[in-house]
């Protein structure tokens, strides 16, 4: 697993889990580089077909949050 | 500070550790830092007192290391001389600091904290990273205690005498929070002397940290902790409701201290001469709420009195409102205008691309390998220019970029740098600067998500900066100019309801120079206010009310409507059209804000012989009996007041805030009128909140009894041989009492009109109890949801005179920072709908928060949908929502975020390339079906 290139796309609210996001970079946490954030304006924005794209793409998993 | 970027190398680097304030001492932080991660602006400062360079001379770290020269340290104290014409003072108070008269241990045990300290223990960016562990040891705790009321509601040397209003509402969210940062199962117990969750909706928080998170409630004032240091444990004494004495070991013992005034804020009066109480808050009176002693000076906040963030917020919305009155003669004599140059028509031009890389100093370079994403971006489609700068958020840089932009006759920006949270409007600025539109821009994040939170691994933090710009460049790519729809506001208002918060509302937009209609249902005004006594300071209600009445019908920019009702309401924000009938006639108000005052009233029991026998009586009415000095007081010998008579029931669960202080109010009043007569109040807990305790205090001295009944046990009012009596179980005493009485008063709830038509008409949601809801309880206390509409008054929530008259203040100040404006520029990023497409669904009308979508009315598209850009917040549920693919979202629109996911991995073995301003309807079909058919 460890040696495993992981691919997550994530899909982030604009004005809560990316603030978040941004907030864990202030604060200088540490975690896997395997995130690749997607900023959306809302959750609501959320389609399902993001989520089917993002894995037709080769992600190995899709996390969305707001 | 202009320099500093706040990459915090000179805060890794400055050898010298100190207590952090920020956390409570319980962490540390260095001698240049800053407050805390979400600062505004984040800007690092040197704590003089602890630099080792400022003390002893030498050092000099932080200088060498910081990328921009932004270290100075002969930075001094300037004194700065501002000509203002208003004064707003929100100085707030300090936490009580039990350590000075320690009765608790506070100093003895770690284990025993303030409220303060944990809130920071349960804080993720707190000293433990929001995991719950006891101070001394770092272990776990099975069980944690509260400790009400430390430091206030107490006359011993050292505390205050008031009640510091917020402690009992933060101690439940503080045990609530703590049972879900436990891993095992928390035993968490508040000992408190009343519970006073007075404030709006905390009464059902109450019931469920006590119902559904099983906080244990112990009614017990604790005078005295007995730590062990073997065990770490801390021991308390108590009598339980049985009458049993107890003793109990806690892990953690918080003490919910109060809140008080400091030496600063009291010489910050002494100054400014302003007139300060017995506790040192500064007096104000219940009709002029946020105006000092001192003409011009205005407060707001907890140095007025202790108080909850809402009040607090709605004070401050007040004050600025009451200031900007001052000033309306030079409103607008300070502005200048800004030049922007003609925009350029991009249209049908490919898209060339320029990606800027940010170095950041070394905060980005010195993790990810900036000249490699460089030369990814120079070989992604579309790109005519990538390079990288030093900072990019630097004056010499974006000029560099205005030049790049027009020499390179760029159309499209992808800057990669910190995050578009802070810097997206001054990147955008740059691009407005050179003449693009501000749309044709993104930023890829590749500090703060990026080379930040990845330091220790530069090669996985360079791949993913690279995929981000990719990513963001593939999106960027398909952007279009966007417009700013642009909003005429009608410069009027209309004020709903002729209570004191309407009367009040209408009076704070005319001195602010604006027409206001004011409409009352009724055939006068003053709504409840007509039949209230004294307010809890003894001001007479009446005398003030006619005053404020006088002063409306005199304004000549106020139309009152009185016998008025409201038949339709059209429009929106800036654009309202009420529909009313006065008096049998109907006409049409145009107004750009509504203000909705509509007040609640008072219950009319059905218990207690409440209508049966005319002893009985409810608050309001032994009200009306004050204000016409009924003599059959005077002979009264006994008068008992039955408190939260239809509140805090299951069919009511909310509490009516202001009952227990008119019964304490009233009941002094009693007393004045016949020192003999027996008085008592019979309550659940006694919510005399603020600095009204004092008025709870003076009646126990002046021989008024108060009994805490035991809600759960039986309750009965009778009538026996025509003497009135009252049975109840007395919970200290544990036994069923019996008190004759001549006089009953009821302490009746206040209750909303459920069934508001306003409710549908201004589309305002009303909550489970029937009042209307605010925005956001703390950041947006008198906004509705609904762009236009605030609200104010006892429609709200229950509230005392003194809350709804500056929260009427605050609606009409919030209205005014509307109507000012005169033209609203909104956001560029809206919803738009492909009608061709559209199925008439009515999904996207029924689900938008904001009413932005609606059937188009007539002409082609006839019953089709349509979005008014006005009203739109860009959300994109609707687009999500719509079945048809029919709705769009600028700038997030789908084939953009399908754009960006494509581009995830290296370019050559994706499907990317596509190719921009080609039809993208067609486009996005493609994309659409081949999704769907996954």
């Amino acid at each position: 697993m460890s040696d495993k290139k992981l691919k997550i796309i994530s899909f982030l609210c604009n004005w809560c889990s990316y603030g978040a996001a941004d907030l864990a970079g202030v604060s200088r946490m540490q975690y896997p580089a395997d995130i690749r954030i997607v900023r959306i304006p809302c959750t609501g924005r959320m389609s399902p077909k993001f989520i089917l794209s993002a894995f037709r793409e080769g992600a190995d998993a899709v996390w969305v949050s707001g | 500070m202009d320099k500093c970027i706040a990459c915090g190398l000179c805060a890794e680097k400055c050898p010298k550790k100190v207590d952090n304030e920020y956390d409570e001492a319980l962490g540390k932080r260095k001698a240049i830092y800053v407050k805390y991660a979400q600062a505004v602006p984040l800007k690092y400062s040197i704590d003089a007192k602890n630099c080792i360079f400022l003390t002893m001379g030498k050092c000099g770290k932080c200088a060498e290391v910081c990328p921009t020269g932004a270290i100075n340290y002969e930075d001094q104290q300037k004194d700065i001389t501002l000509n203002v014409g208003s004064v707003i003072i929100s100085s707030g108070c300090k936490p009580y600091d039990p350590g000075k008269h320690d009765v608790y241990g506070y100093t003895k045990s770690k284990n025993i904290v303030t409220s303060l300290e944990f809130e920071r223990i349960l804080s993720s960016a707190g000293p433990y990273e929001g995991h719950l562990v006891r101070p001394s040891d770092k272990k776990e705790p099975k069980k944690i205690a509260w400790l009400q009321c430390i430091g206030s509601r107490d006359n011993h040397l050292g505390a205050n005498g008031y009640c510091s209003s917020v402690c009992c509402t933060y101690a439940v969210k503080e045990a609530m929070l703590a049972k879900e940062h436990s891993h095992d199962p928390l035993d968490t117990a508040i000992f408190y002397m009343d519970i006073r969750t007075h404030g709006k909706d905390y009464e059902h928080f109450y019931n469920r940290g006590k119902d559904e998170s099983g906080i244990r409630f112990v009614k017990s004032k604790i005078t005295n902790i007995v730590p062990d240091s073997e065990t770490g444990l801390q021991l308390i004494n108590y009598i339980d409701e049985t009458g049993t004495r107890q003793e109990e070991a806690f892990d953690i013992v918080v003490l919910s201290v109060g809140l008080c005034i400091g030496e600063e804020a009291v010489q910050l009066a002494d100054k400014m001469n302003i007139s300060l109480d017995h506790y040192n808050f500064v007096t104000t009176n219940s009709f002029e709420p946020v105006k000092t002693s001192k003409p011009g000076v205005f407060i707001c906040g907890a140095f007025e009195a202790p108080k909850d963030i809402p009040s607090s917020v709605i004070e401050s919305s007040a004050a600025a409102g009451m200031a900007g009155i001052n000033l309306m003669e030079s409103r607008w004599t300070l502005t200048k205008t800004k030049e922007i140059p003609e925009e350029i028509n991009i249209t049908g031009e490919a898209p060339r691309i320029g990606v800027f890389v940010c170095r950041c100093g070394t905060n980005i370079a010195g993790v990810v390998d900036v000249p490699s994403v460089v030369e990814m971006a120079k070989k992604l489609p579309y790109v005519e220019y990538a390079d990288e700068n030093m900072f990019s958020c630097s004056q010499d840089t974006q000029d560099a970029i205005t030049n790049i932009i027009k020499e390179k006759k760029l159309n499209r920006v992808v800057i990669a740098a910190c995050t578009p949270k802070t810097h997206e409007g001054l990147f955008q600025e740059t691009l407005t600067n050179a003449g693009i539109n501000k749309y044709l821009f993104d930023m890829a994040n590749i500090r703060n998500q990026c080379s930040w939170i990845h330091a220790k691994e530069p090669e996985k933090a360079t791949q993913k900066a690279k995929d981000l710009v990719r990513m963001i460049t593939a999106k960027v790519a398909l952007h279009e100019s966007l417009t700013e729809p642009t909003l005429e506001i009608d410069q009027s208002g209309l004020v709903i309801g002729g209570g004191v918060a309407g009367i009040m509302a209408a009076k704070t937009l005319a001195n602010q120079g604006y027409h206001t209609h004011l409409i009352e249902k009724e055939a006068v005004l003053g709504g409840q206010a007509n039949k209230l006594y004294q307010t809890w300071q003894g001001e007479d209600i009446q005398t003030h009310l006619a005053e404020m009445i006088k002063s409306i019908e005199e304004d000549k920019l106020i139309d009152i409507h009185l016998n008025t009702d409201i038949t339709n309401v059209d429009g929106f924000v800036g654009n309202f059209e009420t529909h009313i009938n006065k008096n049998g006639t109907a006409d049409t108000l145009k107004h750009g804000i509504t203000i909705i005052a509509t007040g609640a009233s008072e219950l009319k029991p059905e218990t207690h012989l409440y209508g049966e026998d005319d002893r009985v009586i409810t608050g309001l009415e032994l009200d009306q009996k004050l204000i016409h000095h009924d003599e059959t007081l005077k002979s009264t010998n006994t008068a008992v007041f039955i408190q939260c008579v239809g509140s805090r029931i299951p069919e009511r669960p909310y509490c009516s805030k202001i009952c227990c202080t008119q019964s304490i109010r009233n009941a002094l009043k009693l007393k004045s009128i016949n020192p003999e007569m027996n008085v008592f109040i019979l309550y659940r807990d006694m919510r005399s909140f603020g600095l009204r305790e004092d008025l709870y205090t003076e009646a126990r001295t002046k021989g008024v009894q108060f009994i805490k009944f035991d809600f759960e046990k039986e309750f009965k009012v009778t009538v026996n041989k025509d003497q009135l009596q009252v049975l109840f179980s007395d919970t200290s005493l544990r036994r069923k009492m019996e008190i004759k009485s001549d006089l009953i008063v009821l302490a009746s709830s206040i209750v909303p009109e459920k069934k508001n038509k306003l409710a549908a008409m201004y589309k305002i949601a009303q909550n489970a109890d029937g009042f209307f809801m605010e925005a956001h309880a703390k950041l947006k206390p008198v906004d509705c949801a609904t762009d236009g509409v605030f609200l104010c008054g006892l429609s709200h929530a229950p509230k005392p005179i003194d809350e709804s008259i500056s929260q009427a203040m605050a609606a009409a100040t919030r209205a005014v920072t509307l109507l000012a404006k005169k033209k609203m520029n909104m956001d560029g990023t809206v919803a738009w709908v492909d009608q061709e497409k559209c199925s008439s669904c009515g999904v996207c009308v029924s689900i938008c928060p904001f009413s932005a979508p609606s059937f188009t009315a007539e002409g082609r598209y006839e019953g089709k949908a349509e979005i008014n850009p006005v009203l739109c917040k860009g959300c994109g549920l609707c687009v999500a929502s719509c079945r048809s693919g029919a709705l769009h979202l600028k700038g997030f629109d789908t084939h953009q975020i399908f754009a960006q996911i494509s581009a995830l991995d290296e370019f050559e073995s994706s499907n990317g390339g596509q190719t921009a301003d080609t039809p993208k309807t067609d486009k996005e079909n493609e994309k659409d079906a081949a999704t769907a058919a996954v």
